[in-house]
């Protein structure tokens, strides 16, 4: 903080040198009330009281009050009733309302508008006055400024109102450093104007006078503009409150000045309409407006970037924003950059995986005729992808962006890509994300899938040895949890798409189901899905009387909750195929 | 690698009728036992692994989380003599009112999917048998707010019209009905705009510059059946020929089979894992392209995808999960749960026997390269291919915020909201209704099953574990609204002359 101080301090000085004190920064109302007395306030330059000790600025209002009406005062002083005034005092006091009145009133009135006096002046001369004031003549008039002027009266001070609301508490000396505030505020938003007035110029292309040269706002007024708007309304909250409309983070500031924001209004009876936090509606009223324009600028970035920060679910920003880094040209792997931060930060929000996606569409062709580039790039990705995988081991949007990576990168044959799945599935067996993320990688290997093939049809193209590898490694998963589902639709899909037999598998299945069909002592199940395998493989054999009894075991007794599901497979058993 | 062995969950502890019982237990259980619940439902399933994973631990979790409101433990709950409490209609319809006002600015999340929650109030408030017509007018200047003149409706004013914000609007609008609804469409923007989406290889893009997904092929099939929009595409559309049999429902079907995967189910896009939200996109989606009977087992496996989809129930829980080795969650009652009368319909009844082959009339059969899949003979479904039981108890035993603030939720400890409740709800009706199609003609029209007529009766075979009172509106099977509001908006259309 003291470095703030000092160069707070040395910018007022220069301040002061170029008269400029819309440039200085504002009062500090936190320092030392004694200050004010120092001589350099406005506030030192107010009339002084009689009363210089007076603690409250109402106190010393109502004291200057009394001395701007010294008849009124008088007139207190003796009872209140004006018979105990002389009639000189009473002309005087009565000169002195109309006039006070006269001079408070605007000068084109119509004199027929101006209020009667006060209707208990008893003297004749009072009602002559009252005459004049309700649009006597000009003669009468000027029987009333005689009088005035001869009693020297104070009239100019008797146009100040009393105090009234947030500034009656406070004291004389918290009064003059709310004003000297309020000065500077004025003097900023004069400067305030300065620069947009100049900024505007500088939109049409006008040349200063003196030089002719082009008007041009530069950075550092930019800068400096921001910053005063940052004090000017920083100063508004603290000097009138929260209540008063606070200008948005935008509005604030100059780079978008020249932006007209799009309101939107709910209709009438809007269902689930939000009542929107006023940083967000402004920044969707700004977005509006640059979308419409179509403006393509590192501001639009930065105003997609606050807004993102605000609401990630909002697919319409997320485009905005690709179409601006493309439009921009700028590099993809510093928005990679950016991405993967907001990612990890907001786990379950997909838009951040399209927008991912386009960056590589966009990014590739770059790169696509340089395998070392390439490689680097799928190497940095999947870090990435391990990182947030680690968070959030089943997200099915980043699984769905691993696949068409792998496939945009021609990452099938990467033994890394391979590794970092079997890592996962060594973390968690059941991690089914894996699983079919390994199918995908083996059988959708353009290598050797055939084009056109479905998941669940035999593929000629398939060479034995990965079908052999692709069994051989799901049956060792098996072993560690039997009753884990993905290793058995794993198994059977790789069976399947090898064209195999089923009953290839058979010693295997059989060995987690002991004594079907012996007695609840003898029947040991140690995989429903093993039985669910058995069963196809007894159909397959024809063996039809084993498949019906593992059917209907598994619907009395292992897998209840699916007892229709098994009973529909009993009734497939009896259908001709 | 973790080894340890894999204890029961705390809640979980089974009294087996060998072991000494000590006090404790039988009062922990008595409850339970008073009431006629199986204990397929209180118990843990008969074959575990002892290995632990972070799969097995958040399953276990799981199961902890729900027995007891299974078991009918809650003191704070009524349960029936099943040990089923009653569907709280009064706390959810306050819910989902509630959610159709004024939302705090915490909802700012949800800026970009505020047509989703018109929709999902809407739908769950009819299915609770209230009536929202009285909201036709605020439904129609919201749905007003959020078309672009460019077709199609954003997820709020000024926002790029997306493929499910539209589709949540169309039905919000086929909710509500009424000429003055239907009339908020511009249909002929809305024709240009999907054939901007309309993507070479069949399938749609959800928003312009956005991801090609199944959800797209659905929302559209959906968006032009209901609003009766031409085929023809447009020369600025990505998937024009010039040929004009391709038209936008060309190679949708194609698509859909791509997305099936080696386990049976369907995945978002292409090469993804299987999923629950995706195989009811799937099937909706081609239920509208031709006849179930017809078109469903032309272009997927279907005995894998039922094996995939019966594997989604599991025991205790009762309720239905979205990927294997995922947990349950409310809202698969509809996304897995709506897909069984699909498939029952395709299976047909055993009266009429289908053998899967495509009419020729079928718009999506025409460029189809996979009428080639050998044609099983699958026998029909006579009972239900899942438990009803199992599926309505998770509903009514764990999906019930139970508080004041009423909806419905993913599970118990979750916070109910929109979504889950109508989905949930949505899963309900299909549990308690069967559904009927006709059969279909030789002479299919290219209309396909977009107007096949659905029939619709309660659910009563077996044991009803529910109170009559609680059994919830019908809905349409492909377009989860209920099925005359599905026939006025498609009449409407019909009668109309061009756009």
């Amino acid at each position: 903080m003291p470095s703030k101080r000092k160069a707070v301090a040395s910018k007022k000085i220069k301040a002061t040198e170029n008269s400029d004190p819309s440039s200085a920064s504002p009062p500090n109302s936190d320092r030392d009330t004694a200050s004010t007395s120092t001589g350099t306030t406005p506030a030192a330059a107010l009339p002084s009281t009689n009363n210089g000790n007076t603690d409250s600025i109402l106190d010393r209002s109502k004291a200057r009050f009394a001395l701007a009406r010294p008849y009124d005062t008088l007139l207190q002083q003796k009872g209140g009733a004006l018979s105990a005034l002389t009639p000189a005092e009473q002309s005087a006091w009565l000169s002195a309302r109309i006039a006070s009145r006269l001079a408070r009133r605007p000068v084109f009135a119509s004199s027929t508008a101006a209020s009667p006096p006060s209707s208990n002046s008893g003297s004749s001369f009072g009602r002559d006055l009252r005459g004049a004031a309700c649009g006597g003549g000009p003669k009468t008039l000027k029987e009333v400024w005689r009088t005035v002027n001869e009693a020297s009266l104070p009239l100019r001070a008797a146009a100040v109102p009393l105090v009234k609301g947030l500034e009656e508490g406070i004291s004389v000396k918290e009064f003059e450093a709310r004003w000297e505030r309020k000065v500077w505020l004025t003097c900023s938003d004069v400067a305030s104007r300065c620069f947009k007035e100049k900024r505007e110029r500088e939109r049409r292309g006008e040349r200063e006078e003196k030089t002719g040269e082009r008007v041009i706002v530069t950075g550092q007024e930019i800068f400096e503009e921001t910053g005063r708007r940052q004090q000017m309304a920083a100063l508004r909250t603290e000097l009138y409150g929260g209540g008063v409309r606070k200008d948005g983070k935008l509005a604030a500031d100059p780079e978008w000045d020249d932006v007209v924001p799009v309101v939107l209004e709910e209709p009438e009876g809007a269902l689930a309409a939000i009542a929107y936090p006023p940083e967000y509606a402004e920044a969707m009223s700004y977005l509006r407006a640059v979308m419409q324009a179509k403006e393509h600028s590192p501001r639009c970035l930065r105003l997609t970037e606050h807004i993102i920060g605000m609401n990630p679910a909002h697919y319409t920003v997320w485009l905005y924003r690709a179409a601006n880094v493309f439009a921009l040209k700028l590099p993809i792997l510093d928005e990679i950059a950016w991405l993967n931060e907001v990612a990890l930060e907001n786990l379950k929000n997909y838009q951040i995986w399209h927008h991912r996606h386009l960056l590589v569409e966009n990014y590739f062709p770059t790169i696509a005729s340089d395998p070392a580039a390439i490689s680097a790039f799928a190497a940095s990705e999947r870090e990435f992808l391990r990182q947030i995988l680690a968070e959030d081991t089943k997200n099915y949007h980043v699984w769905s962006y691993r696949s068409y990576l792998v496939g945009k990168l021609g990452q099938f044959d990467s033994a890394e890509e391979l590794q970092a799945i079997e890592a996962m599935i060594d973390e968690d067996v059941r991690n089914n994300s894996a699983w079919s993320h390994r199918f995908f990688l083996v059988f959708s290997n353009p290598e050797h899938a055939t084009p056109g093939v479905a998941a669940t049809e035999p593929d000629p193209k398939v060479p034995q040895a990965v079908v052999d590898r692709e069994v051989d490694y799901a049956k060792g998963k098996i072993l560690l949890a039997p009753q884990n589902q993905s290793g058995w639709n794993y198994l059977r899909g790789a069976l399947v798409k090898g064209g195999r037999k089923l009953g290839t598998v058979e010693e295997f299945a059989s060995g987690f189901v002991k004594g079907l069909g012996q007695g609840e002592e003898g029947e040991q199940v140690q995989s429903t899905h093993a039985l669910d395998l058995l069963a196809e493989i007894y159909a397959e054999k024809g063996d039809k009387e084993k498949a019906d009894l593992s059917l209907r075991r598994l619907g009395q007794k292992w897998d209840r909750i699916r007892v229709g599901y098994w009973e529909w497979r009993r009734k497939c058993l009896e259908t001709p195929a | 690698m973790a080894n340890r062995q894999r204890p029961p969950p705390a809640a979980a502890r089974q009294p087996s009728p060998d072991s000494d019982l000590v006090d404790e237990e039988i009062v922990f259980d008595r409850r339970s036992l008073r009431l006629m619940i199986p204990d397929l439902f209180t118990q843990l399933p008969p074959v575990r692994d002892a290995l632990v994973t972070e799969t097995s631990r958040v399953q276990d979790e799981t199961v902890s989380v729900c027995l007891p409101s299974l078991s009918g433990e809650d003191e704070s709950v009524e349960y029936n003599g099943h040990g089923v409490p009653g569907l709280s209609r009064e706390r959810h319809v306050n819910f989902l009112r509630k959610s159709l006002g004024k939302l705090p600015g915490a909802y700012v999340a949800a800026d970009a999917s505020r047509p989703w929650y018109l929709y999902w109030c809407l739908s769950a408030l009819t299915m609770l048998g209230e009536d929202v017509t009285s909201y036709r007018e605020s439904v129609v200047a919201t749905a007003r707010s959020m078309q672009n003149d460019s077709g199609g409706f954003g997820g709020g004013g000024r926002q790029l019209s997306h493929m499910a914000t539209t589709y949540a609007v169309v039905l919000a609008l086929a909710l509500v009905g009424g000429d003055e609804a239907y009339e908020v469409v511009d249909r002929k923007a809305m024709w240009r705009w999907l054939c901007s989406l309309k993507q070479p290889d069949g399938g749609f893009q959800v928003c312009l510059g956005g991801e090609e997904d199944i959800r797209g092929a659905y929302c559209a099939a959906v968006i032009v059946t209901l609003l009766r929009l031409p085929l023809d595409l447009t020369p600025e559309s990505p998937a024009w020929t010039g040929d004009s049999s391709v038209n936008l429902l060309t190679g949708v079907a194609d698509y859909v089979r791509r997305c099936q995967t080696f386990e049976g189910g369907i995945s978002g896009q292409p090469n993804a894992e299987a999923h629950g939200a995706y195989a009811f996109c799937a099937l909706g989606c081609l239920a509208l392209l031709g006849h179930p009977a017809r078109i469903i087992p032309s272009y997927l496996d279907v005995p894998r995808l039922i094996a995939w989809l019966s594997s989604r129930q599991y025991a205790p829980e009762g309720g239905l999960s979205g990927r294997t080795n995922k947990l349950v969650d409310g809202c698969y009652s509809h996304w897995v749960g709506g897909c069984f009368p699909l498939i029952e319909a395709c299976l047909g009844t055993s009266s009429s026997r289908i053998t899967g082959d495509v009419a020729v009339g079928d718009p999506a059969a025409t460029s189809s390269t996979s009428t080639t899949r050998s044609k099983a003979r699958l026998p029909p479904a006579e009972e239900s291919l899942f438990s009803r039981e199992g599926l309505i108890r998770y509903i009514l035993c764990c999906c019930q915020d139970q508080s004041r603030r009423g909806g419905l939720r993913d599970k118990p400890g979750k916070n109910s909201d929109p979504y889950h409740t109508n989905y949930v709800l949505s899963g309900l009706s299909s549990a308690q209704h069967q559904w009927e199609l006709d059969e279909p003609e030789e002479t299919a029209a290219s209309e396909g099953a977009a107007d096949a007529v659905w029939a619709v009766l309660p659910y009563l075979d077996g044991v009803q574990i529910f109170d009559n009172k609680d059994r919830v509106r019908p809905i349409h099977p492909v377009y989860a609204i209920p099925q005359q509001n599905v026939r006025a908006m498609k009449e409407y259309f019909q009668q109309k002359q061009g756009f």
